[in-house]
């Protein structure tokens, strides 16, 4: 099968942040026009809407065709894509294998997700959707209890301490000082992990990703859709892949394999032509500080019972040879649910077309961002490059 | 929703789960098709009632319903079929929900449904010593 270019032509996004005054489709059109600005004389042909919980957190369906009509696109086709926390990084899936494969030029992905207006509780309850109802959610676990039996699993299996697996999220804060659209711009240090609330021991505060607002967008478009965009600074998708793993984590062989992530990853990589030595930085998804530790081991990048080690150790900072969450990651530049896949492939981008500003990583050639739907239930994974 | 439990009443109040009647295989939660074996015959089966906790945690920042119970412990119990069930432990001592601690089944109130105020049983585990 004969496959094409395929590129980022430009992105848009808001602040994560609590934006009371804006609704999901207020997020929604703000995040597109930015990115639609930015690829003038170009008309996507199908808008995709990455969304988790629009029901239960604004009694809201049909994002698809509410996101395109208020932008002027009626007459589109336009859908909601739904995995849970990776909705985001699967509606760029599904459009980028769509441009792909030659059957549309160009296409529009909105990620948008609004969760501030919900209580806390209510925030939990619609998080823990994305497990089983019926063994799951029935017993009280919520998706941090899960994630909480993990880590303790992890820690006790691969001898990891609290400090190790506090490094992730202090890296993540260090990264998003310089970040504008990070919901928290302060740097954090690895006691005040260890001091933080507890939710689902031993996961603390600052272990867990913040509840946010955003909405992040892309326009792609193939080689003949980027030639009416007229536009000098673009990154290409080189691969993209998608995978599910067994259901339940607890359903699983072994709960520290994320195999989901190891699949999509390898699958993304091949479909690039690329080695892991070349990739130069790494957007991960870190809901949860094990989770990022996981993702890491998954990808080959740190050797199994290593991920949190790695990063205590140094191999993840900005400064480093692999950076990871070049603007923050989940845990701090947020993880609006569903809008958290856009926003890794918009960073991936800025990092890609020399744009990212205080935080841009020197060199950058290839960036590879990992976007989780459940405890590694669903995984997206995408590998860009510079334009040429 | 009470129907939606109610439905599966007795895999909550007699842990029934899957059992392969190719291979054997038994599962809970049940399955639609045996992992081992890849045969679409598995029947209802009872679960033995008792396992060792492979991992747990103390949730303190619960879900609506669960407000009341809350901080509560939640353990991954691994049967002595292999099957590992995600439940809550009750009536043991903080100190006693720890890795490797052998428990039992048992039949509790698992939370009263907002809507209609019927009230759900389901299984959850106590330490034994």
């Amino acid at each position: 099968m004969s496959r094409r270019s395929a590129y980022v032509v430009s992105e848009g996004f808001t602040r994560v942040s609590e934006h009371w005054e804006k609704s999901i489709l207020d997020l929604a059109v703000e995040a597109a026009r930015k990115a639609l600005r930015g690829a003038p004389g170009l008309a996507p042909q199908q808008v995709f809407v990455g969304n988790m919980f629009s029901s239960s957190g604004a009694s809201q369906e049909h994002m698809g065709a509410l996101v395109a009509s208020a932008l002027g696109l009626e007459g589109v086709p336009a859908f909601k894509v739904e995995s849970a926390c990776s909705s985001g990084g699967s509606a760029f899936n599904v459009a980028y294998s769509l441009v792909r494969s030659g059957a549309i030029d160009s296409a529009l992905v909105v990620g948008v997700e609004k969760m501030r207006d919900l209580e806390p509780e209510a925030v939990s309850q619609a998080l823990a959707m994305a497990e089983s109802a019926e063994y799951t959610q029935f017993v009280g676990a919520t998706f941090a209890a899960l994630n909480g039996l993990l880590a303790r699993y992890y820690m006790e299996r691969m001898d990891v301490s609290r400090d190790e697996l506090s490094a992730l999220p202090v890296i993540d804060h260090a990264n998003a000082v310089t970040a504008e659209h990070a919901q928290f711009r302060r740097a954090i240090t690895a006691e005040i992990v260890a001091r933080s609330g507890m939710v689902a021991d031993p996961l603390r505060l600052f272990d867990c990703a913040p509840v946010g607002d955003g909405a992040a967008a892309v326009v792609l478009a193939s080689d003949s859709g980027a030639a009416h965009a007229k536009k000098a600074k673009m990154a290409e998708v080189l691969g993209g892949r998608v995978s599910t793993a067994r259901f339940s984590v607890y359903e699983r062989e072994d709960m520290l394999d994320f195999a989901a992530t190891r699949t999509a990853f390898r699958e993304a990589m091949k479909q690039a032509g690329l080695s892991s030595p070349k990739v130069s930085f790494v957007e991960l998804h870190d809901a949860f500080s094990v989770v990022g530790a996981l993702s890491l081991e998954a990808m080959g990048f740190s050797k199994k019972g290593m991920g949190a080690k790695d990063a205590k150790a140094g191999k993840y900072g900005m400064k480093s040879g692999l950076p990871v969450n070049t603007f923050g990651g989940l845990k701090a530049r947020g993880h609006p649910v569903g809008a958290t896949g856009v926003y890794q492939i918009a960073e991936a981008c800025l990092q890609l077309t020399d744009q990212a500003g205080q935080n841009q990583v020197e060199g950058a050639e290839y960036g590879v961002t990992q976007n989780v739907g459940g405890v590694d239930t669903t995984s997206a994974v995408h590998v860009l490059g510079r334009a040429e | 929703m009470a129907i939606q439990y109610w439905r599966i009443r007795d895999r909550y109040y007699r842990l029934v789960g899957s059992r392969c009647a190719k291979c054997g295989s038994e599962y809970f939660p049940p399955v639609y098709r045996c992992r081992k074996c890849g045969s679409e015959d598995v029947r209802d089966a009872e679960m033995p009632k008792t396992g060792r906790i492979l991992t747990y945690t103390v949730l303190h920042e619960p879900m609506p319903g669960f407000e009341a119970q809350a901080p509560f412990p939640l353990a991954l119990v691994k049967l002595e079929n292999n099957a590992t069930v995600l439940t809550q432990i009750v009536d043991s001592p903080e100190d006693s929900v720890k890795t490797g601690a052998k428990v039992r089944a048992t039949l509790r109130r698992v939370r009263v449904d907002g809507d209609s105020g019927q009230i759900v049983y389901g299984y959850k585990f106590v330490v034994v010593s």
